[in-house]
């Protein structure tokens, strides 16, 4: 339990200094005590304010929203699932979203601003034919049928997305932003057309943390304690879905993050309880993804590089010595 | 088709028809649980024991049959209402990482709180009891990977103890287990029953079914072909045309005992 708590408060640590360096750091340095300042209300005024504010802020907020979205679906998923190795790719979210994304990128090259509906869009289409797939005919709904189903349709539109970038090669350069993953500076319009996607994949989120340790316990154990295995699995996968489309809307594909930052935080915490994991891995994403996002466009200023590689940069090492210590 | 239910029984279970895609694996089976029972529910490999309680239990769609519980229709009986009416611990639950065995029968309590509601006193208190009943409060810090199989099926018995139904059922407890941990599972099943539990149970050593059951039901080839006290129902011929077994069972002074013609049996 003390354990647990330490976890709980180096993860809120690491957030707050995400935060305020991604606040602070960027071309322009705004002092620490400034943007505390500006985010109390009681700024200096003048350009580092409107820096902050317009631009900074709703970026800082945005690569927040993602990595808890991505944390928390990569929890979910692997709890309903039982399974290690599930994220947003088995359920098919991340093959459809890059494949709409690029579709709007190659296609309709004069409509990018249709780029995070279309990511949107057919990530959830994604999902929806694996869940179709997954729970018809006989054994519906069981983990093998809903990876197999995924894997399926990963396929599918991955080989779509190939096909476009090879038929139109000459637009593919556009594509590799939103491929490797990334934020942007574009103020708070993308959350303002998504922010209901995020908003139920979080609530059905939290009601899914106890349905999820029933399952944990097998089976027969959550259907004595009266929960439906196949119905908590179903639901695990739409908010899943949900949370990995609109997050691919606004950061491209960042899988890797899903699926580390659960086991990370189940390793660090010694516990897979859905109780700490869940809100820990919200709160372990948006400090990976906020301070990666900042290293990202600070290291090589003002050149931005996609903050994907970076994420993993920082995130597969300390991934791999945790692992080596876990049993 | 069948009878009324009778309702003075806990369980009354009548022409149970299970089909999984075209395989028929019961095809009539009856059971009842009266009040502060230990039922057995015994039969060769196969014979559809397992799904049998399960589906009684709720776990397992039924394709025929009637099943009431205290009267009621299985059918009427949504999910959190089931899980105060009856338990049940699976034959091997899966053991997940990370989780300590008071967080596992803290789970097992589960289905008395509102959705995103705190555990109460009671609730809390549920916990240490069933902790306490079930013996397993000498490791309830330990995760549950590390426990043996006899530690592991106390600690599921103590799970299904914390959803505080008046009915318990578990699918061979003892299958996996050492002498000298199914005596002790034995001991706590019969407890349950001092304690006014009504505990169902499916078994496959007919000797502990002997010792341990007060009605034993026996299911063959998808059927129920007897019902009664122990001694009543395996009898030698029974188990000669059930299992195929020249074999009789005994009993003296509290201990029961198979024997077996192991090697010249002629299957009748």
């Amino acid at each position: 339990m003390a354990r647990r708590v330490s976890v709980f408060a180096a993860l809120l640590v690491a957030l707050a200094l995400a935060t305020v360096a991604s606040l602070a750091l960027g071309a322009v340095k705004v002092p620490f005590s400034d943007v505390i300042d500006i985010l109390l209300g009681k700024g200096p005024g003048g350009p580092e304010q409107q820096i902050v504010e317009a631009l900074r802020l709703p970026r800082t907020v945005e690569a927040m929203v993602v990595g808890a979205a991505l944390g928390i679906a990569g929890a979910i998923l692997q709890g309903a699932l039982g399974n290690p190795l599930a994220s947003p790719d088995v359920i098919g979210v991340t093959g459809g979203a890059g494949f709409g994304a690029i579709l709007i990128i190659i296609l309709f090259p004069g409509s990018i601003a249709l780029l995070p509906v279309g990511a949107l869009f057919f990530g959830l289409l994604a999902a929806t034919l694996v869940f179709l797939f997954a729970w018809s005919g006989r054994n519906r709904g069981s983990v093998g049928k809903v990876i197999l189903a995924g894997i399926a349709m990963l396929s599918l539109f991955t080989a779509g997305t190939t096909g476009l970038l090879a038929a139109y090669p000459e637009r593919a350069p556009s594509a590799i932003f939103f491929i490797a993953g990334g934020l942007t500076s574009s103020g708070w319009e993308e959350l303002q057309t998504i922010w209901p996607y995020f908003a139920v994949g979080f609530i059905f989120a939290l009601l899914l943390i106890r349905p999820l340790d029933r399952l944990a316990l097998g089976d027969d154990v959550a259907a004595s304690l009266g929960s439906r295995p196949q119905l908590i699995r179903l639901a695990a996968g739409i908010a899943a879905a949900l949370l990995a489309a609109a997050s691919a809307a606004i950061a491209g594909l960042l899988g890797f993050l899903g699926l580390v930052v659960p086991h990370v935080v189940r390793m660090a915490g010694g516990s897979s309880s859905h109780t700490f994991v869940v809100p820990a891995s919200a709160i372990g994403g948006a400090a990976l993804l906020a301070g990666a996002d900042t290293l990202a466009r600070t290291l090589r200023a003002p050149i931005e590089m996609p903050v994907g590689p970076f994420m993993v940069i920082l995130g597969v090492p300390l991934f791999l010595w945790l692992l080596r210590k876990a049993v | 088709m069948a009878a009324a239910p009778n309702t003075e029984l806990l369980l009354d279970a009548k022409g149970v028809e299970v089909k999984i895609g075209d395989t028929e694996i019961l095809t009539g089976a009856d059971l009842a649980l009266g009040q502060g029972e230990l039922v057995a529910v015994v039969g060769p490999n196969g014979a559809g024991k397992s799904t049998l309680v399960r589906a009684v239990a709720g776990l397992q769609s039924m394709s025929g049959g009637t099943v009431c519980w205290s009267g009621r229709s299985i059918n009427g009986i949504r999910g959190r209402e089931f899980s105060r009416l009856r338990a049940f611990v699976p034959q091997r639950m899966p053991v997940p990482a990370g989780v300590t065995v008071e967080e596992a029968v803290t789970i097992g309590r589960s289905s008395h709180l509102k959705m995103l509601g705190r555990m109460t006193r009671a609730d809390r208190e549920a916990v240490v009891a069933a902790i306490e009943r079930a013996g397993v409060s000498r490791f309830t810090g330990r995760a549950l990977t590390t426990l043996s199989g006899g530690e592991m099926q106390r600690v599921q018995i103590a799970i299904a103890l914390a959803q505080d139904a008046p009915v318990l059922i578990a699918d061979e407890p003892t299958s996996q287990l050492d002498l000298g941990a199914t005596i002790g599972v034995a001991g706590l099943l019969r407890g349950l029953v001092a304690d006014g539990l009504t505990v169902l149970l499916v078994v496959h050593d007919l000797a502990l079914a002997l010792a341990v059951a007060d009605t034993v039901v026996v299911v063959s080839e998808g059927k129920t072909v007897a019902t009664g006290t122990p001694s009543e129902v395996l009898t030698p011929e029974r188990l000669s045309s059930v299992w195929g077994a020249d074999a009789r069972l005994t009993e003296h002074e509290g201990r029961t005992a198979l024997h077996v013609a192991w090697l010249d049996a002629t299957p009748a």
